[in-house]
C-alpha cells in the first residue's frame, strides 16, 4: 500500500506537537517581554524598556524559525493562542529574574525535544534545534549577568539609574 | 458514493465503519453511518483530532437534550456528522485503528527500504 503519510509530511506526530508546544513557549516569551518592556518604560527605565523590547522581537523571530520549520518539512504549525500576560511586577529587580526563570524554562524545553528527537531518530529535527540550545546560552548568561549588576552595583541611591544605563552593554563574547 | 475511478485499499475496518485509502487520488475514504467521505491525509488526521476533543464526559454530565448530540462539520468535505455519544465511540475506535494501520504501513515501508549494500548480506 502507497505510503501517503510521508509523502504528506516528514515529521513524526509526537514531533510535531512538541515543536507546536514550543511555538506557543516563545510566543509566551514574546508577549512576556513586550510586558516588561511596558513597565520599564512605565517606571522609567528607558535603556530596559529598549532592552526587553528587542528581546519581545527576538523571540517572535524565535517562534516564527520554528513556524517554518515544521510548515516547511510537512506538518502544520499552528499560531497559538496567548493569556494571563502579566501587565504588573514586583520590582525592577523581579523583572529580571523572572526573565532569568524564563529563559532558563525555555532551555530546559529545548532539551526535553533533543531527548525526544533522539528517542524517536529524527535527526534530521536533533540537527535544527542545536541552533536553538546554542541561543539559550546567551540568553541566559545575559539574564544572570544583569542579575549580578543588582548585586556589584546596589539598588540604593542612583543604583538602579546605573543599572539601567549599563543594561544595553551586557553582552555575550562567548 | 464513492468515486468509481478510486483505487481502494482497505485500512481499517470495525462493525461500524471503515476507512480505504486512495493511492490513484491519495486520499482516505471514510465509511460510516451509511455515507461515505472523501478526506485529504492532512484533513483525514485533522478530522480525527477533533472527534479526539470532543468532551463525552461533559456531553454525559449536561442534562440538556442538546448535549446529547455533538456536531462537526469538517472543512473541504460536503458531509455534516451528526453525533451521539456511541457514534462518537464508535467513530473514535475507527479512526484509532486506522491511524495505527496507516503509521504501521509507513514503518513497514521504511524497513523495507534496503540500501544495495544490506541488501547483499
Amino acid at each position: 500500500m502507497k505510503d501517503l503519510l510521508r509523502l504528506k509530511t516528514s515529521l513524526n506526530e509526537e514531533i510535531e506537537n512538541i515543536l507546536n508546544a514550543q511555538i506557543k513557549v516563545e510566543a509566551h516569551s514574546s508577549s512576556v517581554y513586550l510586558a516588561m518592556s511596558s513597565w520599564c518604560d512605565d517606571q522609567g527605565y528607558d535603556f530596559s524598556s529598549d532592552f526587553f523590547s528587542k528581546q519581545s522581537e527576538e523571540e517572535r523571530k524565535h517562534m516564527m524559525k520554528l513556524f517554518n520549520y515544521v510548515n516547511d518539512r510537512g506538518g502544520k504549525a499552528i499560531s497559538p493562542e496567548i493569556a494571563n500576560i502579566p501587565a504588573d511586577f514586583e520590582s525592577f529587580r523581579s523583572v529580571f529574574e523572572q526573565m532569568l526563570e524564563q529563559e532558563m524554562f525555555v532551555t530546559q524545553q529545548f532539551n526535553n525535544i533533543a531527548d525526544k528527537c533522539i528517542k524517536l531518530k529524527d535527526f534530521v529535527t536533533f540537527q535544527f534545534i542545536q541552533w536553538f540550545l546554542e541561543e539559550q546560552i546567551e540568553e541566559e548568561y545575559v539574564a544572570r549577568r544583569i542579575l549580578e549588576m543588582f548585586d556589584v552595583i546596589g539598588e540604593e541611591g542612583i543604583g538602579r539609574w546605573e543599572i539601567d544605563k549599563h543594561i544595553p552593554k551586557v553582552t555575550y563574547g562567548e | 458514493m464513492v468515486c468509481p475511478l478510486a483505487n481502494f485499499e482497505e485500512v481499517y475496518k470495525t462493525d461500524h465503519g471503515a476507512v480505504y485509502q486512495c493511492s490513484r487520488q491519495n486520499c482516505y475514504w471514510l465509511e460510516f453511518a451509511g455515507d461515505t467521505t472523501a478526506f485529504k491525509v492532512g484533513d483525514f488526521f485533522g478530522f480525527k483530532k477533533k472527534i479526539d476533543a470532543i468532551d463525552i464526559s461533559a456531553m454525559i454530565i449536561n442534562p440538556s437534550r442538546t448535549a446529547d448530540f455533538t456536531i462537526v462539520m469538517p472543512f473541504r468535505t460536503p458531509r455534516c456528522f451528526v453525533l451521539d455519544i456511541n457514534d462518537v465511540l464508535s467513530l473514535r475506535e475507527l479512526l484509532d485503528g486506522a491511524k495505527f494501520m496507516i503509521e504501521l504501513n509507513s514503518v513497514v515501508h521504511e524497513c523495507l527500504k534496503v540500501t544495495p549494500n544490506q541488501a547483499s548480506y
